[in-house]
């Protein structure tokens, strides 16, 4: 059972839609289900063993391409694989009522999409990341600008621009890898970056910096995301959050951790990751547009998991894990319900909640919510726990009290929103929603619930999957050995 | 005999990778300046493609060394020795088909803009913003 | 005449901090000094002898990097679904009749850059050349029937077959490898190096780069196509 089914099932099947086209118009939709639940059952395969993998492109490594399957990757391929699934069944139910226009085109988007992601966290050679970058970026460019009124356009244009720039100076930081160090395999890599002098270790510190840095939505250049966010369909919008943002999360830590372990510039990644929270979370108090103050919750979020992943432990890591599993189901959860809410009553600003008449939806929101924020019994909360433990330990006492106070400013906002959706007042019709659909929350809330009483039934599996993300020793013998 | 010693003089590693250097830092000069201040979306997609191409000259200049030929057989040439290097140049048609591709992505969107809403300034292209 | 207009502050501050930046690393990269390292092209290019393929830069992008080309293919086919998606259905009716060296010289050229793109294409693995490049040759000669001929119109449901069949083989090549190798993109077809220089040589390699031109080409032709704004369909 290879890891190469992942990536190129999904590219055969979009390269393959328009002969699928005419087995009818729901053939598509249908076919792409299923192909998304095979792959789930693969992956759920491929965790019951628990040993490094290597799956070779063409020659062996250190020469060629390859894909490494640990237990990191491991759990990032089951939350994307587990994610689009649901993904996919929500949409089902949507397309009944509100199809999205030039359906093909989609499904051989989100296709691209879920294989661009699921190969950036599996590919161990650095200009294969960064063609799996530009196959991401080129689907989430047109993803938001799919509606083409002024603001999705708006918005395709932004990332398209932001991105484009990103491309340009991480391009140039692979050039220099290749010029100085002679190799573009990350194991290879690791073993000799050390040995170049400072201002050279630094000048490609930084333009990766740079080019990780736009995408990965840290503070100084997260300005285009609320837009993008904002622009979009909110069905787009959760798939940014919850797949996108977390494979180039796990991209940009894997080569931080591989190239520069232990570096000077660490507390600076820290100070950046709260201070984005920081900032993200207070901008979101005056917000009063649904979307905008989800994205701002996003970004909060995301700078709080780019802050614990770079103390580099591996009980940070397992830390910044469970966060990026609690937040990527949670915000899932919630884009999701904005999308059957902004469809039914047309309009993204938060009072609107005031008028929401769906039990189904209230709970989830309720709930995801409470995650986010970090209350017991539910999963965002042994992430916060356990993120806050590692700022303690590291002796980061700074950061953890804007943490601490970033949570508090995230905490009014929260409530103010519970607010609209349990105030007194007129009720509109009742939201209907498809099987499908309720068969869908009811599993994200489960998934929150669960995790959050019984966390101990998956520590297991988040304990190997820090422990393999910290293993660079490991990593970089597995490949320049040589395997198969 | 001055035209040899000539070749000689920048057939030497150090002054072919100083000039490659200087001409792609002076491009890659131009296309951030351009990006930096040019208003026009479609101004700012070509400062963008400018700063690209001084990576790929960058990339190109500093791998290559004179004295090697290029890495295909024929004319004389019978074995792969003293070539040179074919990583940059797989890596380069990549990037540029690659960046081609991205760029007349974000034409298509600056069209279909401009027919909805007439506009081209990067300024005026704001109707999202802080409430 | 008066040339002179205000040069906004904007500029000025643009110029300055390009420059600042531009200098720091023009300074950082020279003095790290001419590095010779020994790379990892030296040694796949001694491996590209044993692929019986004369052309070095084509096995590694085919076949050693050739999951790299998937790739690149794959963002080539999203762009031109992207650009399909934004701008079809504007056909723009009137449009001027072109000179008439145009129209007949069109005539005559485009069957000979044609051939030469095809050319360019299959025999990527001897001379310089390969499946972009013949594919981009194609798409021009597209572009001088679309400039010439104000009726001419890509017939798309072939470009579509094309596209999908060039696609999908390219993916299956992948995954024969797989099964018969062990290895996703290996090279499964016979590649003695006695065959060096003669069409039929390297395996897979003559193979997937004439797919790739095939899917280059006819995406090439859509997205001129789209932006000539002369489709009626996507």
């Amino acid at each position: 059972m290879s890891s190469i089914y992942f990536v190129a099932l999904p590219l055969l099947f979009g390269f393959a839609t328009p002969l699928l086209k005419r087995f009818g118009k729901n053939g598509v939709a249908y076919a792409s289900t299923a192909m998304q639940a095979a792959l789930f059952l693969l992956a759920l395969n491929l965790a019951a063993t628990s040993s490094w993998a290597v799956e070779v492109i063409s020659i062996n490594p250190p020469l060629g391409i390859s894909f490494i399957l640990n237990g990191a990757s491991l759990f990032f391929v089951l939350l994307f694989m587990l994610l689009m699934l649901l993904f996919s069944l929500y949409y089902l139910g949507l397309r009944k009522e509100e199809p999205f226009p030039d359906e093909n085109k989609f499904f051989i988007l989100l296709n691209m999409l879920l294989a661009s992601s699921i190969g950036l966290v599996l590919s161990s050679d650095i200009f294969n990341i960064y063609v799996f970058f530009e196959i991401a970026g080129i689907s989430a460019y047109i993803l938001s600008a799919y509606r083409k009124t002024p603001k999705a356009l708006e918005a395709g244009l932004k990332y398209l621009l932001t991105g484009m720039v990103a491309s340009a100076f991480l391009l140039f930081g692979i050039a220099l890898i290749y010029i100085h160090l002679g190799s573009l395999n990350l194991a290879v890599l690791s073993g000799s970056f050390h040995t170049l002098p400072f201002n050279m270790k630094l000048l490609i510190g930084l333009l990766l910096f740079v080019g990780f840095g736009f995408k990965v939505e840290i503070f100084p250049l997260n300005f285009w995301v609320t837009d993008v966010y904002e622009g979009a369909d909110p069905l787009i919008d959760s798939l940014f959050s919850s797949i996108v943002v977390k494979a180039y999360l796990f991209v940009f830590f894997h080569i931080l951790y591989l190239f520069m372990p232990a570096s000077p510039f660490a507390p600076f990644l820290l100070l950046a990751g709260a201070v984005s929270m920081l900032a993200a979370e207070i901008i979101a108090l005056k917000q009063t547009n649904l979307k905008r103050v989800f994205a701002y919750s996003s970004l909060g979020q995301v700078g709080l998991i780019f802050a614990v992943l770079s103390l580099e432990s591996r009980m940070a890591v397992e830390a910044g894990f469970f966060i990026v599993f609690a937040h990527s189901v949670a915000k899932m959860a919630i884009f999701l319900s904005l999308t059957s809410v902004i469809h039914a009553h047309k309009s993204e600003e938060i009072s609107t909640l005031k008028t929401l008449n769906s039990p189904m939806i209230t709970v989830t929101f309720i709930f995801s919510m409470l995650s986010l924020l970090g209350i017991p019994l539910f999963a965002g909360f042994v992430g916060k726990f356990l993120a806050l433990k590692s700022f303690a330990s590291s002796g980061e006492f700074l950061v953890l009290g804007i943490v601490l106070f970033a949570s508090l400013v995230e905490s009014i906002y929260y409530f103010k929103i519970a607010g609209n959706l349990f105030g007194k007042g007129e009720r509109g019709a009742k939201l209907r929603l498809a099987p499908s659909q309720k068969a869908v929350f009811s599993i994200l809330i489960l998934l929150l619930v669960a995790v959050g009483t019984m966390p101990w039934l998956y520590s297991g599996f988040l304990h190997n999957a820090s422990a393999a993300m910290v293993d660079t020793a490991t990593y970089a013998n597995l490949l320049t050995g040589g395997l198969k | 005999m001055m035209i040899e010693s000539l070749f000689d003089y920048f057939n030497q590693g150090y002054v072919i990778q100083s000039l490659v250097d200087t001409g792609s830092m002076i491009l890659f000069f131009i296309g951030f300046f351009g990006l930096l201040t040019q208003r026009h979306i479609i101004k700012i997609f070509m400062s963008i493609s400018v700063m690209e191409i001084a990576v790929f000259l960058f990339f190109i200049g500093n791998i290559f060394d004179v004295k090697f030929t290029a890495p295909i057989l024929g004319d004389g040439h019978d074995a792969f020795v003293s070539m040179n290097d074919p990583i940059p140049h797989a890596m380069i048609l990549t990037a540029i088909v690659i960046g081609m591709a991205v760029f007349a992505l974000g034409v298509s969107f600056a069209i279909e803009y401009y027919k909805l809403t007439g506009k081209t300034n990067i300024n005026d292209i704001s109707e999202m913003g802080e409430r | 005449m008066n040339f002179k207009r205000d040069i906004p502050s904007r500029t000025y501050s643009g110029f300055a901090l390009s420059a600042l930046f531009i200098l720091t690393i023009f300074n950082i990269l020279l003095e790290s000094g001419v590095s010779k390292t020994q790379r990892a092209g030296d040694a796949l290019l001694a491996l590209s002898g044993k692929e019986g393929v004369a052309n070095a830069v084509t096995s590694v992008v085919v076949y050693f990097r050739g999951f790299d080309t998937l790739g690149e293919i794959a963002v080539l086919f999203i762009a031109a679904l992207g650009i399909g998606l934004m701008l079809h259905g504007d056909r723009r009716t009137e449009h001027e009749e072109s000179n008439y060296i145009l129209q007949k010289a069109s005539k005559l050229l485009f069957p000979m850059i044609m051939l030469f793109g095809v050319y360019v294409m299959v025999y990527g693995h001897l001379s310089p050349g390969g499946g972009f490049q013949g594919g981009v040759i194609i798409a021009s000669g597209i572009l001088l029937l679309l400039i010439s001929d104000g009726s001419f119109e890509v017939p798309h449901a072939v470009i579509s077959v094309l596209e999908t069949f060039a696609g999908i083989s390219y993916v299956l090549i992948g995954l024969i490898g797989l099964l018969v190798l062990d290895k996703f993109l290996g090279n499964f077809l016979p590649n003695d190096v006695a065959q060096m220089g003669r069409l039929f040589s390297g395996g897979i390699i003559p193979l997937v780069y004439i797919v790739v031109g095939i899917k280059v080409g006819s995406e090439m032709s859509m997205i001129v196509q789209n932006l000539i704004q002369r489709s009626d369909d996507d």
